[in-house]
């Protein structure tokens, strides 16, 4: 038998104290680990939510500006004046490289919008980064108990959407000025395939909520729980398989939530849920829902008394139509209480889509001057030879700490359409809906 | 002026960069000093500005930080013209490289997405995942396996102080190169095996 040398011996008990070292660290960073938290209900959940006016109030408007360039996937935050800050992408199209994210504020007071102006851009990204960046998309806010605002954002190195990881910026005046972008890890796979959509919500010890899909191989929903210095301390799995995408949080008690999902692949087209009556400690199976998808995301709200406000394309197929429900039943059965857009068979050659385009902008917005240009814009970007698609997609809503309600969309991927209602208009619609059919 | 974790990140792709030119033809040829010195100037050169990046900031952008473990294997690689190379070829390393094939058939699945149970997020700081790794790390040391005890406490480590970006113990133990590696490196070891028991005389 060989009789191990001095230096071998050595060598073994410094290894030693070099696991001595790393675990006495690594349990010391364990014990100091967040434990599991409750939910936080909404600001809008206390009872005391009102609504500025107890007038019905319905106000349509775009949020973007710009014209003959692809403008997608909007989101919402309220500052902590009261004012509703808007983040979106824009570029030549979508995926390309000159894609940057956006944003407006929105003055309820006066019920206008701030120009808009570029926050992040691709190249400015990529040298924070310290990392080769090919695009970047879908921007979602937060703002934390410290009044930071978190805009997290996608970024795609490899491939496709499926390759894209997320990014934060931080800002500590409510969006004028913002830090420079990290990166967040939470892929083993180099980091691929995390997307981002739904609304972040809190937890009860002021860490964040973020939802977020994987699409790399299988589309799953997950839950990502961040502290307030950026660190990931959980990740959640709310489905698993190949028909999941973008989950929607609606938190309806510190211990219960339902989650919607966009379906996708060869799934029916419906929307699929899980819910978790323990602050997701545990999803359930999922399940499709009553509602109508077609493959196309989904947004919605918890209002005080406890029923859910979801707007969706509550079609099978295609996004010509965008539909207001709401489920008195925890989601088991829903109402269309207003039809926010509706261009079911509608003629799709260039001319009449380009002129009923413009129609619809000046709807939106009576103070537009040439809404042809919108006609022009819509038509860039929606037709493709002789065939025109309209496009109502990704909504975004939220309630406003007085009640109010804020929601943007996709507008023929050529604006961000926003639109602003009170509680009063909404018991108003529901009023009119009683007799509605159910889905 | 660039976070702490992305110097660090970058150098783990620098080395790795100037470690694979040991794979070039003609690099074993070369005297010991000429070679410490084309893997110097390969690991400099990734980290020198040229533009707007760095080059190994491109490569970083595709693969992500790369766990300690490859590191350390790199290291192995680059270190062996230097080293007593006992411990690096014996089948010591073989146990690390079937350690880490076996996890990585169980976990790279799961974690992208077959099944509801996803096993990275035990990475965030579970108690349990954590004592089950000191567990694993003291039996190899008692039983000698250096290399693996070496790759999880340094692992270990670099995760409780924040070496990475990453808050994910998983991403400092493991990362795809080393898992396609120790399966290739695996594979290679059981058919030289048959090879050489059908070589052998009945």
């Amino acid at each position: 038998m060989m009789i191990p040398s001095a230096r071998q011996k050595m060598t073994r008990y410094l290894l030693l104290l070099l696991v001595a070292i790393a675990f006495g660290a690594a349990l010391y960073k364990v014990a100091h680990h967040p434990g599991a938290a409750l939910f936080q209900m909404p600001a809008n959940s206390a009872g005391e939510a009102q609504s500025g006016s107890a007038r019905p109030e319905f106000h349509t408007d775009f949020a973007s500006t710009q014209q003959n360039i692809s403008t997608h996937a909007a989101s919402l935050v309220e500052l902590g004046d009261g004012r509703i800050r808007a983040f979106w992408f824009a570029g030549s199209h979508e995926g390309a490289p000159d894609v940057v994210i956006r944003t407006a504020v929105f003055d309820p007071v006066k019920n206008t919008w701030s120009p808009e102006r570029s926050i992040v851009n691709r190249v400015d990204t990529e040298r924070a980064l310290l990392r080769y960046v090919k695009k970047i998309g879908n921007p979602v806010a937060q703002r934390a108990p410290d009044g930071k605002l978190w805009l997290y954002y996608v970024t795609v190195s490899l491939g496709g959407w499926g390759g894209s990881s997320i990014t934060a910026v931080t800002s500590t005046d409510d969006g004028t000025t913002w830090s420079s972008p990290r990166r967040l890890i939470t892929s083993p796979f180099i980091n691929i395939s995390t997307l981002i959509k739904g609304t972040p919500f809190l937890y009860s010890d002021g860490t964040m909520g973020l939802p977020e899909y994987h699409e790399f191989i299988g589309k799953f929903g997950e839950l990502l729980r961040i502290d307030n210095s950026g660190r990931i301390i959980a990740k959640q799995r709310l489905s698993d398989g190949k028909s999941t995408l973008q989950p929607v949080v609606l938190i309806t008690s510190p211990q219960r939530a339902l989650v919607l999902m966009r379906r996708s692949g060869n799934s029916p087209s419906r929307v699929i849920s899980t819910a978790t009556d323990d602050a997701g400690q545990h999803w359930s199976k999922t399940m499709p829902t009553a509602l109508d998808n077609p493959d196309a995301a989904i947004s919605g709200v918890v209002l005080p008394d406890g029923r859910m406000l979801v707007v969706l394309n509550n079609i099978e197929d295609g996004r010509a139509a965008l539909s207001l429900v709401v489920s008195a039943d925890g989601g088991v059965s829903w109402k269309t209480v207003y039809q926010l857009e509706e261009q079911r068979g509608q003629p799709t050659d260039p001319v009449h889509f380009g002129q009923i385009s413009a129609e619809l902008a000046k709807a939106t917005d009576a103070g537009i001057t040439d809404a042809s240009a919108y006609g022009k814009s819509a038509q860039r970007n929606k037709c493709v030879a002789q065939h025109c698609d309209f496009e109502f997609s990704y909504p975004y809503l939220i309630q406003a700490r007085n009640g109010d309600f804020d929601l943007v969309y996709t507008w023929n991927r050529s604006f961000i359409k926003h639109v602003r209602f009170n509680r009063a208009w909404l018991d108003q619609r529901m009023e009119k809906s009683k007799n509605a059919e159910l889905h | 002026m660039p976070n702490f974790t992305d110097l660090t990140g970058l150098a783990g792709v620098a080395s790795a960069t100037a470690a694979s030119m040991l794979l070039l033809p003609g690099i074993g040829k070369l005297s010991r000093p000429r070679r410490a010195l084309l893997l110097g100037a390969v690991f400099v050169l990734m980290l020198m500005p040229f533009g707007a990046m760095p080059p190994a900031a491109y490569v970083r952008g595709m693969t992500g930080d790369l766990s300690i473990t490859t590191l350390v294997l790199l290291c192995c690689a680059m270190l062996r013209p230097w080293c007593d190379d006992v411990a690096l070829r014996d089948k010591r390393r073989l146990a690390l490289l079937g350690l880490i094939a076996l996890t990585s058939i169980a976990f790279y699945p799961m974690a992208l997405g077959v099944g509801t149970y996803d096993p990275y997020q035990l990475g965030y700081g579970n108690l349990p995942f954590v004592v089950a790794l000191l567990l694993i790390v003291l039996a190899a040391w008692l039983r000698g396996y250096a290399l693996i005890t070496l790759c999880i406490a340094l692992g270990t480590l670099a995760w409780a102080v924040g070496w990475y970006e990453s808050d994910n113990l998983w991403d400092y133990l493991i990362d795809p190169f080393a898992a396609i590696y120790a399966l290739a490196a695996i594979m290679i070891s059981a058919v030289r095996m048959l090879l050489k028991l059908r070589g052998r005389p009945h």
